[in-house]
């Protein structure tokens, strides 16, 4: 069985897949001060899976999703993969969240020949973005919603996108010729079974023990930034 | 509980270390400060982000160190406040997984009882009742101690902590973080009567610290000299901040044991390494014929053993009651 997490966006999301088989799956919104609520809710939604999974003993591997999205959502769920891993001796493999968020949107709903992006909203104006053209999702981008298209190389005519940041730049989005599913349809929601669905396909070849999963951020720290420039100036 | 695994990352230093009563079998600190003193600061996001790459490894060496492995150990202890609530989320994460996936109690520990724990620890432990002082980077904190399990403030700073104000005189100074050792290098060289400082003393006889003055003091001093001469003059400002930085630690120290009733002091935090703090400690708690615990170097600075050190005398809380605990900055 797969255990999988991502706490990437603004969701808290926790499923377990037995030979391509959703075994449970749950998820949790933000807390009632908006705030994502990875750190009190994650951990209770991953005994309760296992336990009902029938245990640790039956867990051979943790899927985590490794972002790109919220710096301290992603180090929520790996520093958690890899003290489970630790503790537990069970290989990790890291999966893009925007490969899920991809992965998410049903194939029939995509005109032939369109691709499918997953969205994710990076703050600042910006999204975080990785298209599947068929074979799975590629590298994600970081741009501004109205640059969407260019910046995952063109060539996606009837594509849809969907995820926390297609439904947040819905108007720009759209207007970049993508088809974006209604707000409340669950493609804009990441799913953990996907995250599970994406681990199975790549096999059991790619989870590492120990773990050596490390985030997306795409983003470095600011303070670096601000460093670089000072010392142009 | 008798043997514990703790883990410590409030601020830049990964610590892991296990514990057994109290003796640490291994005290693993990974320090970022070499990191960090290329922004002369600490940068809360690059502290976090360096946390989850070295937390995993610093567990592991910790286990390997002190001769066990996570199933020997008995609860895991983690500092869940105060500190940069990125950083914390790290351990308090990796401590939560530790013992859930393993059915273990967790220990959530306050990272200032940590400080005061240090003196717990072997070698010579220090029993309460006694006064500690805890000066650092981050804190600067005159605390009662009473019993093993808990401490009262008796006296804080209103603004900097004093480590603070030694790095930033030294960064004014054009001497490089962390302040304090740079701080304490130049000023040997130095005058400490050259520069007269204001001395923040509160008549009402109050314990609470204040640097910010000394700090404008020594803007002021840089800003008359101008570069040149202050550049020559390096040594003499060092010595005069630094010995109103231990003068103020040291005055409260003596006000408080004029309180009375105390026998013992025990003085931790990074900046009781700096030698004339120790000296002046030293020299007061002599004249006064109160014993003097210098918690040793390994100790003061920001650690893990003293975590764990806390959470012998803290109360666990068995699984799965910790599922939802989180950090707290404050
Ligand atoms: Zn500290």
């Amino acid at each position: 069985m797969i255990l999988g997490f991502d706490t990437a966006t603004g969701i808290t999301a926790v499923a377990v897949a037995d030979r391509g088989a959703v075994v449970s799956e749950e998820w949790a919104g933000p807390g009632p001060d908006g705030r994502p609520a990875a750190a009190r809710e994650l951990l209770g939604m991953i005994d309760a899976a296992v336990r009902g999974a029938g245990g640790w003993e039956r867990i051979r591997t943790v899927a985590v999703g490794r972002g790109p999205g919220s710096f301290t959502g992603l180090r929520i769920a790996i520093s958690t993969a890899r003290a489970l891993s630790q503790a537990r001796r069970i290989p990790v493999v890291g999966i893009d969240t925007t490969a899920a968020l991809a992965a998410g949107i049903a194939v029939d709903r995509v005109a032939a020949g369109g691709a499918r992006v997953g969205v994710v909203d990076a703050r600042r104006g910006e999204v975080f973005a990785a298209a599947d053209r068929g074979e799975g999702a590629g590298e994600p981008v970081v741009c501004r919603p109205r640059e969407l298209a260019e910046a995952l190389g063109g060539g996606l005519a009837g594509a849809t996108a969907a995820g926390d940041g297609a439904v947040r730049f819905r108007s720009e989005i759209e207007a970049a010729g993508f088809a974006v599913p209604v707000d409340e349809d669950p493609a804009n929601r990441l799913s953990a079974a996907r995250i599970c669905g994406l681990a199975a396909k790549m096999g059991r070849g790619e989870a590492r023990f120990p773990a050596v999963v490390t985030p997306k951020y795409m983003r470095r720290p600011d303070a670096e930034r601000w460093r670089e420039r000072d010392h142009r100036s | 509980m008798r043997r514990i695994l703790a883990i410590e990352t409030s601020c830049d230093d990964t610590c892991a270390a296990v514990l057994e009563g109290p003796r640490a079998r291994s005290n693993v600190v990974s320090s970022q400060a070499r990191l960090h003193a290329r922004y002369g600061g600490i940068v809360p996001e690059v502290a976090s982000r360096r946390h989850l790459e070295l937390i995993n490894p610093v567990i592991d060496a910790a286990l390997e160190g002190g001769g066990t492995d996570l199933d020997r150990v008995d609860a895991v202890a983690v500092t869940v406040k105060p500190g940069l609530i990125g950083a914390l989320l790290v351990g308090v994460s990796t401590a939560k997984s530790l013992a859930a996936a393993t059915g273990k109690p967790l220990i959530p520990v306050d990272h200032l009882h940590g400080h005061v724990a240090a003196a717990f620890l072997e070698p010579e432990p220090l029993a309460p009742p006694f006064l500690a002082l805890i000066v650092s980077g981050g804190h600067t904190l005159l605390a009662e101690v009473r019993a093993h399990g808990s401490f009262a403030v008796a006296g804080q700073t209103l603004d900097d902590a004093a480590g603070e104000a030694l790095d930033k005189a030294a960064r004014l100074l054009g001497l490089g973080f962390p302040g304090g050792p740079a701080i304490q290098r130049e000023a040997a060289a130095g005058n400490p009567e050259s520069f007269p400082m204001p001395v923040a003393m509160s008549r009402g006889g109050g314990l609470d610290f204040s640097f910010s003055g000394l700090k404008t003091a020594l803007v002021y001093a840089v800003g008359d000299l101008g570069p040149e001469r202050t550049l020559e003059r390096r040594a003499d400002l060092a010595a005069s901040f630094q010995e109103a930085v231990v003068g103020q630690l040291v005055a409260k120290l003596r006000r408080a044991l004029d309180r009375g009733g105390w026998e013992a002091v025990a003085l931790g935090g990074g900046v009781a390494a700096n030698a004339l703090l120790r000296e002046r400690a030293t020299a007061l708690c002599a004249e006064r014929g109160v014993r003097l615990k210098l918690v040793p170097p390994e100790l003061c600075t920001d650690n893990a053993a003293m975590i764990g050190s806390a959470a012998r005398h803290a109360e666990p809380i068995a699984y799965p009651g910790y599922l939802a605990l989180d950090a707290a900055a404050r």
